[in-house]
């Protein structure tokens, strides 16, 4: 009696090993859903060998407004600590009174064309030209999480000539 | 005649007024010697595997083309692959295997946190292959795709 159930228990045993295991193994090689819970890192340095070179922080690109503006803003930051904007392939159309300033992306302004009421913004300076590359210095205060939109804007008529909203680099 | 020609003149006057706005080109040069040209850059998008960051594509000194992820994240998995697709972007999950889409095969995912650097070949044509897709050659899906755009 008793060697027969032993037989029994083994003779299924047997069977889990044949053919349940590789069932298994197969599925477990296929998702490996342990790769669920085990992050694997890396951090390789970037191909340009240089860090003195100003790093990109920030960059986005230019959306049109009240005028066709294109282009792409990024913001650096030089090794001795200073952020710059700068505009390339940029184009808008020319103006009077147009500035560069920061702005928060967020800001329900930046979806109209004209700015009313409270503009909450950081001056970059005037445009120095509505066409090609160029830079602006920003203050050493600026909060760029705060400040993440670039805007190219018209003080006169408080136009919103273009948006660029500027992500992570 | 002398009415009409001051209407002349105040019509040329309220043109260069309002209408013709001269172009202004300015020209700052970059801050540093650029030996590596940055090509194209985008961000990373996918939901069904949350899939975050940036890819960056490079051009060294000496030609090299090299795509770089920064800030980059998304689930691990089996079998994962980075790509370049023929086409402007790809949707969550979507199958490749059923599709014709071209693509051109950049390695092995290094890993799934973290910055990384991933070799183009030379004879890549970047202005057909638009975007960089992290896929899973075992289940044909698509974890997450960055479109890229001129830098």
């Amino acid at each position: 009696m008793n060697t027969r159930v032993g037989s029994w228990v083994s003779h299924r045993k047997w069977i889990l090993a044949v053919v349940v295991l590789p069932v298994l193994a197969a599925a477990w090689w296929a998702f490996r859903p342990e790769k669920l819970w085990i992050n694997q890192k890396v951090n390789e340095p970037a191909p340009f060998a240089s860090s003195a070179d100003p790093q990109p922080l920030y960059t986005g690109r230019l959306q049109g407004k009240a005028h066709q503006t294109s282009g792409r803003g990024t913001i650096y930051k030089t090794s001795d600590g200073k952020e710059y904007l700068r505009l390339m392939d940029f184009m808008t159309s020319n103006g009077p009174d147009v500035h560069v300033v920061l702005a928060q992306s967020d800001d329900a302004n930046l979806t109209q064309e004209i700015v009313k009421g409270q503009f909450d913004s950081v001056e970059l300076g005037p445009l120095k030209g509505n066409q090609g590359d160029q830079n602006y210095d920003l203050p050493a205060s600026v909060d760029l999480q705060k400040y993440n939109a670039a805007v190219i804007y018209c003080e006169r008529f408080h136009a919103v000539f273009g948006v660029a909203r500027l992500e992570q680099f | 005649m002398v009415r009409k020609m001051k209407t002349a003149l105040t019509l040329v006057a309220l043109t260069f007024a309002f209408g013709l706005q001269v172009s202004v080109y300015a020209q700052d040069s970059m801050k540093h010697e650029d030996k590596t040209k940055t090509l194209e850059t985008g961000t990373f998008h996918g939901k069904v595997h949350k899939t975050s960051g940036r890819a960056t594509i490079y051009q060294e000194a000496d030609g090299k083309l090299v795509l770089r992820l920064t800030n980059f994240k998304t689930s691990n998995g089996p079998d994962v692959h980075v790509i370049l697709i023929a086409a402007k972007d790809a949707d969550d999950d979507a199958n490749f295997l059923n599709s014709s889409t071209e693509r051109v095969e950049l390695g092995s995912l290094k890993g799934n946190e973290g910055d990384q650097n991933y070799e183009i070949p030379s004879d890549t044509d970047l202005s057909k292959f638009q975007a960089v897709s992290i896929y899973c050659e075992r289940f044909n899906a698509n974890f997450g795709a960055a479109p890229l755009e001129k830098f």
